[in-house]
Parts: structure tokens; C-alpha cells; sequence
């Protein structure tokens, strides 16, 4: 570790100390659908509830139907899913200087990560028990099931370590399956439409259910509609490259045509029509 | 987001978050509001743009398949949602191909590019009068397409390809009936795979060729190198070009071998949004042309500034898009041209004012039209000119 690291983490660390009530939330659940609960070190076993303060080393637990989002003070998040446990093993981010590290241990279920200022200095990291999750950006899904661990990752780089090796993932689009900690982890390989479709149903409400929150319309901020801003369009790109193009030569051309003399009235060769 | 019992504020701040390029941001805010209703296709829409905008086009075709299943996906938002899957389709692929296509009529109060008919020329000489200012009409007829091969390794690397063509007719000035074509082609490497703002450099060969007056004019093969990076929301790619051109003489001609020689470009493209519909384009560039004839060659200068606006239109499916551009080019020559004004190496100075306008007609078809003045200024009489021209003509987009 740098020395820097190093140091931010010996503050950061320090702050906990000095205050650790405050120091110790480290995020909020921002949308929760029952039964989800939380575990605090030390404590007993809650409902997790909607605005709830989420806090170092805690414990969630999701049932069949419950799923929550937490959202922590990098701005980064988490989608769990149902059947999901985790624990936030460390938290420490100094918003000052946006330096520290995270840790979350995934024991089983799917979450999704979405990165925020610590995975952007590669300070993010998820542990299963098959592998190291190192993320440097980044956004992915990962699921921990009988059939081993599997990374999906939609942005970033992502390094995956354990006793059999490390293998890198920086293109959106391909996943890794690691089936042991000391089996090396497979090469990536492309995703398929349905376990995105899969994981996307598994990441956020079923019908019915609402997350805790209420939200029915997106009024003006919708886009396309009469007075509202247009949609998102591809780039747009100019057609006319090709007529620019032609105007350079032409006016070149014309440049050295202009004191030449006329040609004669028939001509043969290479005369224009 | 803190505040979790106010949806309007995460409404709030994944809007505001998107427009500042905060992309991971606003992917919490919009996935937290898909949890508290995800029956909203608008919220779908938005969270597909955003993984669109990361790069990572299989969630956006997630999000936006989802989005069509939705109860109130309207019409217009079927539209938009389509056009954008058929683009992460493309993406998607291993051999990708996207370009344009359009032809139609251009209409030119100066078609020749020349001075007025009483020009005369400080050497003496006779002015060539079939270089003397008419209006004209044209058929013309444009393409270009990019192709980029998608290696699928981690390593990010791509081979791309992009062809332009561009052909135009008189209907009765033929001496400066023109066609060309530029290829470019090369390898792009990631310097850092992952990192959707990091360094891409695509080393690339160039050629290019135009006919004038319906003969072999312009032939040139060169290469170049070319970086791509974002920087807070910007797109730049600064580029280094060089080109060996060789000119052949013709009737209409007759010193065109004189033009022969290097030329090299120095520049960037430059990008981003403004918001509501609206982003810029620029492009900077300097040139330097080292040719046969000292009089021929030059150091110049091009700057441009397009600012795309695309805006909805009741009872249409797809964005209109207006196009208002300005434009400076120069031409400093480094000797004085004898048989045009011994005495004077020209400068000319060209302003450029262009309007265009985009009309969705049906599917990827538009009316593409485009209104553009040039005014060239110059210290030597026989290179100032004034050109106000007129295009329209169906487009296709791919």
C-alpha cells in the first residue's frame, strides 16, 4: 500500500474512532420491499426499513420476496436481490478527500454494484467465496449460488483473484464463472440477452411491490412529449462532408484556372462535355 | 437520494446528474425509482440511455426490451426506443457498419467559384473567363460508412474503416463536375481497456482521389494518427495527418501538376451536449501544403462550429434536427502566383454561414437540406468570392 493510502486510511480510521456514531453510517437504504433485514454487529436482527441508516460491518438479509438498494456516501450503490445475504465488512471514505475502501462480503444471492468515488480509485472490493472482486470503475452484477460465482460486467475493470489466479475484465458485455477458490477462474465470455433479462428482473421490484417509495410520473422531466425536452437521438453526425470536400478542390481549382486561358471551342481528349 | 421519501428529489438529481456526466450517479438514482415503480417506461428509457452512455449495450437492450413491455409505453417512445435498439444491435455485432447516403439537387449562385466576369488580373494576363461567377444547378449524389471490426478481446482493440464519396454534376458549368472518395483505415487500440474516458489512438492509411471536370484530377496516399477521449462530457479527437497528393494537368487544368506535393493537417474534432436537444461539433485544424509551385503552396487554417439541435415535432415520430454552422478556412500562400499578381502572395480568408435541417420521412429516411453562404475574402482580387448555395434531397441514415 502507498504511503498516502496508507495515511487516509489511518485518518479515516482515526475519525471512527474519535467519533463513532456518526462515522459509522456509511450509506442509507434508499428503496426497500419486504422482508429484508438487517443485522448490526452487536445487535439483533430488524426489519430493514426505507431511510434507514445503513452502518459498518452490518449484515442484510433478503427474503424470497424482498430486495433493497443501499445507497453510500461515494455515491456508489447496491441492488440486492431476494435470497441475498451480505455483510459491509469495511467502509471507510473520507469525503474530503474522497480517498478509502470498501468491502463487501456476498455470502449468497446477486447484487448489482453500481461504482461511485472509491471504485474509481480502484478502492472497491466484493469477496465470495470463490474469488476476489477488484473493481476499478465500474458497474457489474455478480451472483454467488451452488454453481460458484459469476461476474457480469457492464462497465469497468474488474480483476478477479483467487488461489488458482487473477484474470481481468475491462469490456462491458462478458462475464467470468469462478467454481472454487482454488480453481482458476474461467476466461471471459459474452453475456447472453437472457441473463441480462434475468438479472434485471432480479435486481428491482416485482409487480406489485414498490420499494417502500411512491412514484407514478415523470412530469416535465419525461422527454418527447409536448413541451419536453427531446429524447435522447443517436449522435448526430453531418451528411455534407463530401460537399465541403468538393468546395476545398473547387476553389483551389479555381485558384489556378482563373489566368489560364480559355479552352478552344472543340478540343479532343480528355475535353468535358 | 438520501431523502428516499422524496421521489421528485431523486428525479431531480438523476436528471441533473446525467446532464453534468455523472452517469454511475444517475444509474443509482434511476434504478432506485425503478424499484418504487417498475412499470414506467420512461424510467426504463432513461436507465438504457445512461448504459448506452457507459458502453455497456447489453443492459441498454435490457432496459430498453423491458421498456417496450411497459403498460404506458407511448407511441413516440416505441420510436425512439426502437432507433436506439437497432443502434446497440450494431453495437453489438462483430462487424459493425453505420454511414449515410443521400442524393438530390444543389443549386449555386456561383457554381465556378470564380470572380465576377470583370475581373482583371494585375499580371496582365487574360482572365479565363469559364472561371468567371454563374449559377448553376447540380446533381450530386454522397455516401459515407464506417465500418469498425470488434476483435472481442479484453484488450479493447478494433479495426475501423470509414469511405466517403462524393459525386456532383452540373447542369452546365462542367468544368467543375467533381467526384472523390477518401478511405481511411486502421487498428484502434484502448491504452487503458475499461475506462470509458481513457485513451484510444488508432494509427491509420489514407487515400484519396477526385476527379475535376470529369478527369482524373487529385490522387493522394498517406497516413495518420488519431486519439479519442472524453474529458468532462467533451469528445475530442486530435488528429495528425499527412498526405502525398500528385495532381494531374487537364484541359480545363492545364497547371495542375504544380499542386503536387505533402500536405499535412494538424487538428481535433471536438463534441458534447448542451443540453435540451442540443450539442456542438468543432473542428480546428492547421494545414500546410508543400508544392511544386511555391505559389501554390500555403499555410492555412480550418475552423468550424456545428450546433445540432434535434426538437420534437407534434405528430412526428422522430426528432426534427436543425443545424445552424459557422465556418472560417485560409489559405496563405507563400509566393506570389506571376500570372496573377507578380507582385502579391495571396491571402484569402473564407467565412462560411450554413443552416441545415433534418425532416424525418418515413423510417430512416429524412429530407436533408442545407442552406450555406461563403464569402472569400483576399487580398488579390481574382480569389474573392461569394457563393450562396441551396441542397436538398432525401437522406438515409444508418
Amino acid at each position: 500500500m502507498v504511503p498516502w493510502k496508507a495515511a487516509a486510511l489511518l485518518l479515516a480510521g482515526a475519525t471512527l474512532i474519535a467519533n463513532p456514531a456518526a462515522a459509522q453510517e456509511v450509506g442509507t437504504a434508499t428503496a426497500v420491499n419486504p422482508t429484508s433485514e438487517s443485522t448490526p454487529p452487536g445487535g439483533s436482527t430488524q426489519t430493514l426499513t426505507l431511510g434507514a441508516h445503513i452502518i459498518h460491518k452490518e449484515h442484510i438479509h433478503t427474503s424470497p420476496s424482498g430486495s433493497v438498494q443501499l445507497l453510500f456516501l461515494d455515491k456508489s450503490s447496491l441492488s440486492i436481490a431476494p435470497n441475498t445475504s451480505i455483510v459491509i465488512d469495511e467502509f471507510i471514505y473520507d469525503p474530503n478527500s474522497g480517498k478509502g475502501h470498501m468491502l463487501t462480503t456476498l455470502t449468497q444471492g446477486a447484487l448489482r454494484y453500481v461504482g461511485g468515488e472509491l471504485s474509481h480509485q480502484g478502492e472497491a472490493t466484493i469477496q465470495t467465496s470463490n474469488a476476489t472482486i477488484g473493481i476499478r470503475g465500474g458497474t457489474l452484477t455478480v451472483g454467488q449460488g451452488s454453481g460458484g460465482t459469476k461476474v457480469l460486467n457492464q462497465y469497468g475493470a474488474i480483476t478477479i483473484s483467487n488461489n488458482g489466479g487473477t484474470v481481468v475484465v475491462t469490456m462491458p458485455g462478458y462475464e467470468v464463472t469462478i467454481t472454487g477458490w482454488n480453481i482458476p477462474p474461467g476466461q471471459p465470455t459474452k453475456v447472453t440477452d437472457a441473463e441480462i433479462l434475468h438479472y434485471l428482473a432480479l435486481l428491482t421490484s416485482k409487480p406489485g411491490q414498490h420499494g417502500g417509495g411512491q412514484f407514478s410520473s415523470f412530469g416535465n422531466l419525461a422527454c418527447g412529449g409536448p413541451g419536453q425536452a427531446a429524447c435522447p437521438t443517436p449522435p448526430w453526425f453531418s451528411t455534407n462532408a463530401g460537399q465541403d470536400a468538393a468546395n476545398q478542390i473547387i476553389v483551389q481549382g479555381t485558384h489556378l484556372g482563373t489566368s489560364q486561358t480559355p479552352p478552344p471551342p472543340s478540343c479532343t481528349g480528355d475535353c468535358p462535355h | 437520494m438520501a431523502r428516499p421519501a422524496d421521489p421528485n428529489n431523486t428525479l431531480q438529481y438523476a436528471a441533473g446528474a446525467a446532464a453534468a456526466g455523472d452517469i454511475e450517479s444517475a444509474i443509482s438514482a434511476y434504478e432506485q425509482l425503478l424499484f418504487y415503480n417498475p412499470k414506467l417506461s420512461q424510467t426504463r428509457f432513461q436507465l438504457g440511455v445512461l448504459y448506452y452512455e457507459l458502453g455497456s449495450y447489453d443492459m441498454a437492450r435490457g432496459y430498453f426490451e423491458t421498456a417496450l413491455q411497459m403498460p404506458d409505453v407511448t407511441p413516440d417512445l416505441q420510436q425512439k426506443i426502437a432507433d436506439l435498439l437497432d443502434l446497440v444491435n450494431k453495437k453489438l455485432q462483430v462487424d459493425q457498419f453505420s454511414g449515410y447516403a443521400q442524393t438530390g439537387l444543389r443549386w449555386q449562385s456561383n457554381a465556378s467559384q470564380g470572380p465576377g466576369s470583370q475581373t482583371t488580373l494585375a499580371s496582365g494576363q487574360p482572365f479565363n473567363s469559364a472561371f468567371a461567377a454563374k449559377s448553376d444547378w447540380n446533381w450530386f449524389g454522397t455516401f459515407g460508412v464506417n465500418y469498425v471490426h470488434d476483435f472481442q478481446s479484453q484488450s479493447g482493440t478494433t479495426f475501423e474503416a470509414t469511405v466517403l464519396g462524393y459525386d456532383a454534376q452540373q447542369f452546365t458549368q462542367h468544368q467543375v463536375d467533381i467526384g472523390l472518395m477518401e478511405i481511411r483505415a486502421g487498428p484502434r487500440f484502448a491504452l487503458s481497456p475499461g475506462n470509458i474516458n481513457g485513451i484510444t489512438i488508432k494509427p491509420y492509411v489514407v487515400t484519396t482521389g477526385a476527379l475535376l471536370a470529369d478527369v482524373a484530377y487529385m490522387g493522394g496516399v498517406g497516413g495518420g494518427l488519431t486519439a479519442h477521449v472524453t474529458v468532462a462530457n467533451v469528445s475530442l479527437d486530435p488528429y495528425s495527418e499527412w498526405v502525398q497528393q500528385s495532381f494531374r494537368n487537364s484541359t480545363f487544368y492545364p497547371l495542375a501538376s504544380g499542386m503536387t506535393g505533402p500536405l499535412a493537417t494538424y487538428g481535433t474534432l471536438a463534441s458534447g451536449p448542451i443540453g435540451s436537444g442540443l450539442s456542438w461539433q468543432s473542428r480546428v485544424a492547421y494545414a500546410h501544403a508543400n508544392d511544386q509551385f511555391a505559389f501554390d503552396s500555403y499555410n492555412g487554417f480550418i475552423g468550424d462550429l456545428w450546433l445540432p439541435w434535434s426538437f420534437s415535432v407534434p405528430g412526428s415520430g422522430r426528432p426534427w434536427t436543425l443545424t445552424p454552422s459557422g465556418g472560417v478556412t485560409t489559405w496563405n500562400y507563400k509566393a506570389a502566383d506571376p500570372a496573377i499578381n507578380p507582385l502579391v502572395a495571396a491571402n484569402v480568408t473564407e467565412w462560411r454561414v450554413s443552416l441545415g435541417l433534418e425532416i424525418p420521412i418515413w423510417q430512416k429516411f429524412v429530407l436533408a437540406s442545407l442552406v450555406q453562404y461563403r464569402d472569400d475574402l483576399s487580398n488579390v482580387a481574382a480569389f474573392a468570392i461569394h457563393d450562396l448555395s441551396v441542397t436538398a434531397g432525401p437522406s438515409i441514415k444508418f
